[in-house]
């Protein structure tokens, strides 16, 4: 089948799977035990009148759909009730408004916060998935070229201890090192009230970086090692490779001109994987650095059953994950032509 | 000297021991952990239990409740194994489920547990697994299914794959054709094949489960009342253990985790290379042998002068899976004229291909020129350093490979890699100049020059190896090397792609090496014949001499064994026997023990390469001229 | 080539950022060169929102007041200064107040602060019951007047004795800004226009809040340009900041980092008791099951509405040990839900249970609880249930689970069990009154600087509202309560709040650990002129802020 085929399949799919994370969202966040409306409020000074009124303009006291009044507990209520006062009617037509709701919390709108925090994330992400796949990458090379040697096992234990670190211990430990034998900052995005152009503005962000992409570069590395090793690895017992030593070439340049464009997919099909995942994995890191992302957006959250911007964070990553594959998808052709027809 | 073979199981063996023993050790301390008695002193605390440093009580020190960080370590153990190990259970069992049932059923019911897993596998798993424990009361039960349930995906995923695989193979469509049910098939055929892959996988989805145990300990989801090593971390962050100074909280759960981690993970690792394909040959690390001291013998009738090609008395070693080592060729010599083509004709592992490595100074890691010598163009090239060998690679001797789909980078344009060859010429710069020459090249060996954007994957099998031609012209090399040129294609084809060789020797004064096991080739290509046997020249001569007055034993028996067109009726006479072990060879004949007129002297005595009349040299004591 | 660059590109960022790290003396020496003060003040945590009436966590409330006035004004010692009134009256009656507003008093946008404003604010609270807590201090309220620019009444509903505690919460806003809001719940107020000695400059949510002096205050006009609430995420990297002076001052230390910064020369660490004081307490559901609110569980264990059972855990409470392993010393031991930091309603000649094991033992034995299976825990005296309660805490307090282990050992040594589980805080909040669905919960409380609402959180009235979480009743109690909110003679409602305390120790409504002391920290090399001679502590509060110099040279 032609590739627009075989893509328009692929986008149906996704749609299909976007679709279904979409009603997941609703009904696990209904089914989350507690009242958001009383969410840390459980205080004498709060009047029954005052939670009455935060419930109904958030919409809690409208029944979760016809029929079922609420989730937790489950209780039972009319059928007949009027559809569009229904807490599914409010979402649906949110969503098509394009519309993530209003944050329980601190009362803005959850786009608003997740636009904040969705690009301080995904520069963190970027900065420490490209540095792992360059070390990983070029780790996996070296290891490849020379497998079976006893550097070849040491650069696959090392991936492999690396990947064993837990993240939040890791940067807990780099937070401390870092910050007192490097006078790296302890945290957060930036340093305020910095008086300066846009270059200091930009160094001092790239400071504030150093640590928390170092963390992450470490803990997914491994990963890449070992990917690019095994496939490189594959690739380096094909013919063309001694024929590629035959015309003269060296050993790194059959590597960089021959062997890794040939063992680009797996590679590549990781990163695209590991990208829509990552996100959610940053959460440990960002929570010990201070990063003000996702992941702290999300747990914050969930602490405070904020369910608007659960849903919202929870839709971003699941999107961002679909989106990353089929990036990958639409890749494949560039870099194996031999996928360009099937 | 193992080989590398040998080398790479032990040390796969190695990192599966370890990391077991890794295991070992930490279900050892969880065991003994009651022996030790509680954690927690019996007595009421003090500010002075709390993070105080190592100490001969305390051997880790004490955490933030006083408790011994060492007691509480070997408790934690138990949790953090436990979870680890049921979970992975659950997912494995779920996941591996998933993935049988998917890839063995097949049709409607696949793509809805596919589509099932893609959901699993889109949803963030971290963020998930919190709301999970929050939904349900935090506590080991549901830290467990949690767990379960958010990384059987990926075991479900890669068990499909695999089983999509051995459902294919024969002997399972055997077995269904002769009526085996369903579920029969499946558990008998297809299951047996996959465990392996399902093991490997379930020792790193045990690794995957420990650290996120750790994780959703640290976020504060774990169970209250029992210790793991993730909430003692908890709690050193929250309670401010680095800033207390008190490092022993924080390094010791955290160094506990990553060490059954990485046991796990080397398992797994282990596990899943070894049943993996076997040994990969690393096709990068061919290079220049090293000679030993001394050359051998030099051949009185040397006329290397004159020979494009001169190989005196090449012995070749290289480490083997005993003591000794592999002798593949011993005392191999022959010339190759100008404008000739010569064949090297042999049976497989006869040490042809061997040879012809060498010519180019690409033999594998390992290898050794024991003894001889090889000249090219008067040029003596063992003892020649990488650099050295890669100036004269392809420029002065080019080699011809078989040009299936391995030969050429798939992922690259044929005319890239023309280009490529181009440009190991200094003289060619200019962008233009070297198009040009791709289109020439193109052109001379029959292929349109429109074609050179594409592919190796768009191309026909004879159009493929017309671009290796072209790609080994590239520089205009005195020497041409084709080892098998024409297996893996038709008829027609192979006609045409020697018709070119031929063009090609005589327009261009080519002088060619010709690797091939198919004697017809060599009735209709070569100009002379190299015979090999067990690593040594069996016999030399002109192409007419050999299919005419073949002398040596064996080359009498190949022409035996070969089909006539004249008589396709009468039956093949085989050669019994096998090749003999090369490590160490024989100390007679090679060919002694499959010899029909072998007599005891030849079994004892090697015998010399040696004209019996001119231009055809034998090596063989009963040969008569 | 697209992996090569890729490559180059990629490892070209790490070498930018390892540059970047010249970049902190280079930060440094911009300000100096500026030559501006500006106070790093770092927290944990961060305000939840800068609308004033929306507001539920300290954070946020630490700004408002830095950025607002309100009518009077809370010092260090607990009593009530002048605000923006710089005096007022009360009639003999209670039900009317008159405020007189200083002149000179003007916004930061440089409009003066008249009557309306108050009038206006107050009336905002007022009228929308989505203010949390804003709109619960203004249910007393009847009717508010501005007879004139400098004058406001306000008439009451019915007495409120210390009344002011209530109006130091409600900030006057901005009439002028306010009046064109069209949905003022929905506002964001990000200009956060007050008049306050501080005005807003940015705020990044969970990053930082940068906060300007506002010369033209008549009584606070800061001595420093700037403050900044810089956010971390954990109390060891707030620390951290200190020592290595990435900030000048932190609230808010954990006990275990105390000795450590004790000992750094740079670094002065003081303690004392919170501006706002917290109570840390075990809530016993003791409610009657018979008289269960609508649609609760009430399923609390019955050996807890036994007051021998309760006095003997009570008696077995390792306050002293808590203490020192929690807070490291750092705190007082608890009595009641009052704090000991609310001076003059704290009974400071209450004795609480004596910490005896034996007498706890006695106690139980005395009254039928005995361990007849030899398990280790008592049963009751019909043999029926065993003594074993379910101890619920926050999973997201750090502190929690070490109580509940310290807890348990102690109990257990009298044969009781605690089965303890780690519950998400909302969870939490859900399962107490209304629901009464626990028997013993770990919970912390911030209190106001007057007692009544923790009084009336153990009143019966409550109950079914759910303002009462452990469903403890007493009629006498009921009755005091009743009548100290009603009196306005300072003296008499003093002695009904200490015998309330009385009553609620002996009967053992909660079970209090201990108050929690602030531990806060400041450079002293930075800043100097910080109040920590004050009754109580708040380095965050403008006593502090608004006073504070810088040093000379850094």
């Amino acid at each position: 089948m032609s590739g627009g085929r075989r893509l328009g399949r692929k986008l149906l799919g996704s749609t299909a799977t976007v679709l279904f994370v979409l009603a997941l969202n609703f009904f696990l966040f209904r089914v989350l035990p507690g009242d958001p409306a009383r969410a840390g409020l459980a205080d004498p000074r709060l009047s029954a009148e005052s939670v009455a009124k935060i419930r109904e303009r958030f919409g809690l006291d409208l029944p979760v759909v016809n029929g079922i009044e609420s989730l937790r507990p489950l209780r039972f209520g009319s059928l007949w009730t009027d559809p569009r006062e229904t807490q599914a009617a409010r979402y649906l037509s949110n969503l098509l408004r394009g519309e993530l709701g209003i944050s329980y919390h601190t009362n803005r709108p959850v786009a608003e916060l997740l636009g904040e925090r969705l690009w301080n994330t995904l520069l963190l992400l970027a900065a420490g998935q490209l540095l792992a796949l360059a070390a990983g990458v070029a780790l996996g090379a070296w290891a490849a070229a020379r497998s079976g040697s006893r550097g070849d096992r040491l650069a696959v234990l090392g991936g492999l201890t690396a990947w064993s670190l837990p993240s939040f211990w890791l940067a807990m430990i780099l937070l401390f090192l870092g910050s007192q034998f490097f006078g790296l900052p302890l945290g957060g995005r930036a340093t305020p009230a910095l008086d300066g152009g846009p270059l200091l503005r930009a160094l001092d962000l790239a400071r504030h970086l150093v640590l928390p992409t170092i963390t992450l570069a470490i803990v997914s590395f491994g990963e890449y090692l070992l990917v690019t090793r095994s496939a490189l690895v594959d690739v380096l017992s094909s013919d063309f490779v001694l024929v590629a030593r035959a015309k003269g070439l060296s050993s790194g340049e059959v590597v960089r001109r021959h062997a890794l464009p040939a063992a680009a997919l797996p590679i590549v099909t990781l990163a695209g994987l590991n990208l829509g995942l990552v996100v959610a994995g940053a959460v440990q890191v960002e929570m010990v650095f201070s990063w003000p992302g996702l992941g702290a957006a999300m747990l914050d959250a969930v602490a405070r059953r904020d369910y608007p911007v659960l849903q919202g964070v929870f839709l971003l990553l699941a999107v961002s994950v679909v989106l990353a594959n089929l990036a990958v998808e639409l890749l494949y052709p560039h870099l194996d032509p031999r996928t360009r027809r099937s | 000297m193992s080989t590398p073979t040998a080398q790479r199981l032990a040390a796969e063996r190695r990192q599966v021991r370890i990391g077991a023993a890794l295991l070992v050790v930490a279900a050892v301390a969880a065991l003994a952990a009651p022996l030790l008695g509680p954690a927690a002193p019996d007595r009421p605390l003090t500010t002075g239990d709390v993070f105080a440093p190592p100490s001969a009580r305390h051997w880790l020190g004490t955490d933030d409740a006083g408790t011994d960080v060492l007691i509480e370590l070997l408790w934690g153990a138990r949790v953090s194994l436990l979870v680890g190990l049921v979970a992975s259970v659950i997912s494995v069992a779920v996941g591996g489920g998933v993935g049988l049932v998917a890839g063995f059923a097949g049709g409607r019911t696949e793509s809805l547990l596919m589509r099932l897993t893609d959901v699993a596998l889109v949803l963030p798993a971290l963020p998930l697994a919190i709301v999970l424990v929050a939904v349900t009361r935090p506590g080991l039960a549901s830290l467990i299914l949690v767990i379960g349930l958010v990384t059987w995906p990926g075991t479900a995923r890669l068990v499909r794959s695999q089983t999509l695989a051995v459902k294919e193979r024969a002997f399972v469509r055997r077995a269904r054709s002769l009526g085996s049910s369903e579920t029969r098939t499946l558990m008998v055929h297809v299951l047996p094949q996959v465990l392996p892959l399902i093991a490997a996988n379930g020792a790193l989805v045990v690794s995957q489960a420990i650290l996120a145990e750790s994780t959703l300990s640290f976020l504060g989801l774990g169970d209250a009342e029992l210790p793991s090593w993730g909430r003692m971390l908890s709690f050193a962050l929250a309670r401010g253990a680095l800033s207390a100074g008190a490092w022993w909280a924080l390094v010791a759960p955290g160094a506990a985790i990553v060490a059954v981690v990485l046991g796990a993970t080397l398992v797994g690792f282990g596990l899943e290379q070894t049943t993996a394909a076997a040994t990969r040959r690393n096709l990068l690390a061919v290079g220049s042998p090293r000679a030993t001291h001394g050359r051998g013998r030099r051949d009185a009738e040397a006329g290397s002068a004159a020979a494009e090609l001169s190989v005196r008395d090449l012995t070749i070693e290289y480490p083997g899976p005993a003591a000794e080592p592999v002798r593949a060729v011993d005392g191999v010599s022959f010339d190759l004229r100008s404008g000739e083509i010569l064949g090297l004709v042999g049976e497989s592992g006869c040490g042809k291909t061997t040879v012809l490595m060498s010519l180019l100074g690409l033999l594998p890691e390992g290898a050794r020129v024991a003894a001889g010598s090889i000249r090219l163009g008067g040029r003596e090239l063992v003892g020649l350093g990488e650099r050295e060998l890669a100036a004269i690679r392809w420029r002065e001797i080019s080699l011809v490979y078989q040009g299936a789909m391995n030969a050429l980078n798939p992922v690259r344009t044929v005319g890239s890699q023309i280009r490529e060859a181009i440009l190991r010429q200094s003289e060619l710069q200019t962008a233009e100049l070297v198009a040009l020459r791709v289109r020439e090249l193109l052109e001379r060996v029959g292929i349109a020059a429109s074609r050179a954007g594409s592919f190796p994957h768009e191309l026909s099998g004879g159009m493929r190896q017309r671009a290796v031609i072209a790609m080994a012209l590239a520089c205009s090399p005195r020497v041409l090397l084709a080892d098998e040129p024409t297996t893996a294609l038709d008829v027609l084809v192979q006609a045409q792609i020697l018709d070119l060789l031929r063009e090609l020797r005589d327009e261009l004064g080519l002088s060619v090496v010709l690797v091939t096991h198919d004697l017809g080739v060599v009735a209709e290509m070569c100009d002379r014949v190299v015979v090999m046997y067990g690593g040594t020249v069996a016999e030399t001569a002109s192409v007419d001499d050999l299919f005419h007055r073949p002398r040596h034993p064996y080359t009498q028996a190949l022409l035996a064994a070969f089909p006539d067109l004249d008589r396709p009726a009468e039956v093949l006479r085989t050669i019994p026997g096998a090749p003999p072990r090369l490590d160490p060879p024989p100390p007679g004949c090679r060919f002694a023990a499959r010899c029909a007129l072998a007599v005891e002297r030849c079994r004892h005595e090697a015998p010399e390469l040696r004209a019996l009349v001119p231009g055809q040299r034998v090596s063989c004591h009963l040969a008569e001229p | 080539m697209t992996t090569l660059r890729i490559r180059r590109i990629a490892l070209a960022w790490p070498l930018v950022a390892l540059l970047a790290a010249c970049v902190q003396p280079l930060a440094r020496t911009s300000e100096t060169a500026a030559a501006r003060a500006v106070v790093r003040f770092g927290w944990t945590g961060s305000p939840d929102s800068l609308h004033p009436g929306l507001g539920v966590l300290t954070h946020s409330y630490v700004v408002y007041a830095l950025v607002y006035d309100s009518l009077v004004q809370l010092e260090l010692d607990g009593s009530f200064g002048p605000g923006l009134a710089e005096s007022w009256q009360r009639s003999p009656d209670g039900l009317e107040w008159t405020f007189r507003l200083r002149p000179g008093s003007t916004f930061h946008d440089g409009v003066p602060v008249s009557s309306r404003d108050v009038v206006f604010s107050l009336e905002l609270y007022r009228r929308r019951a989505e203010f949390p807590f804003l709109h619960g201090y203004t249910t007393q309220i009847a009717a508010v007047e501005a007879p004139d620019a400098e004058t406001v009444v306000l008439r009451l509903r019915r007495p409120v004795p210390n009344f002011e505690s209530q109006i130091v919460f409600l900030f006057v806003l901005p009439e002028h800004v306010w009046r064109s809001v069209a949905d003022p719940v929905a506002f964001d107020n990000a200009a956060m226009v007050g008049s306050g000695p501080f005005r807003l400059v940015e705020h990044r949510r969970n990053e930082y809040v940068r906060l300007a002096a506002h010369r033209a205050h008549p009584v606070a006009a800061p001595r420093v340009d700037e403050v900044v609430f810089v956010t971390y995420g954990t109390l060891d990297a707030l620390a951290q900041a200190l020592r290595s002076g990435e900030v000048d001052v932190v609230r808010g230390v954990s006990p275990t980092a105390v000795r450590a910064l004790r000992r750094a020369p740079e670094v002065e660490v003081t303690s004392g008791v919170p501006l706002s004081p917290s109570t840390t307490f075990v809530e016993i559901n003791q409610v009657d099951p018979l008289r269960c609110p609508q649609g609760g569980a009430c399923n609390g264990h019955p050996a807890l509405r036994d007051l021998a059972v309760r006095q003997a855990l009570a008696h077995a409470a390792p306050k002293r040990e808590l203490l020192d392993v929690l807070l490291l010393g750092e705190g007082a031991p608890g009595r009641t839900l009052i704090p000991d930091g609310l001076v003059g309603f704290f009974h400071t000649d209450l004795v609480d249970h004596a910490f005896d094991l034996d007498r706890a033992r006695e106690l139980l034995d005395r009254t039928g609880y005995r361990d007849r299976d030899g398990d280790g825990v008592r049963e009751s005296p019909d043999g029926g249930r065993s003594l074993a309660f379910r101890f619920d805490f926050a999973s997201d307090d750090p502190a929690a689970p070490r109580a509940a282990e310290l807890l348990a050992r102690s109990w257990a040594r009298i044969g009781v069990r605690l089965e303890r589980r780690a519950v998400d805080p909302n969870a939490l909040a859900a399962v107490r009154g209304p629901s009464f669905d626990y028997d013993l919960l770990y919970w912390s409380w911030t209190s106001d600087p007057d007692p009544n609402f923790m009084l009336q959180a153990m009143t019966s009235e409550q109950i079914p509202l759910g303002g009462n979480y452990t469903g403890w009743s007493d009629p006498e109690y009921d009755e005091l309560y009743l009548r100290q909110a009603a009196t306005l003679d300072a003296d008499l409602r003093r002695r009904l709040v200490w015998r309330m305390q009385e009553i609620a120790l002996r009967e053992v409504a909660y079970i209090v650990p201990f108050y929690e002391r602030t531990v806060a920290a400041y450079r002293r090399d930075r800043f100097r002129g910080w109040r920590t001679d004050g009754a109580g502590l708040a380095l965050e509060d403008r006593s502090s802020l608004a006073r504070v110099e810088a040093m000379a040279a850094r």
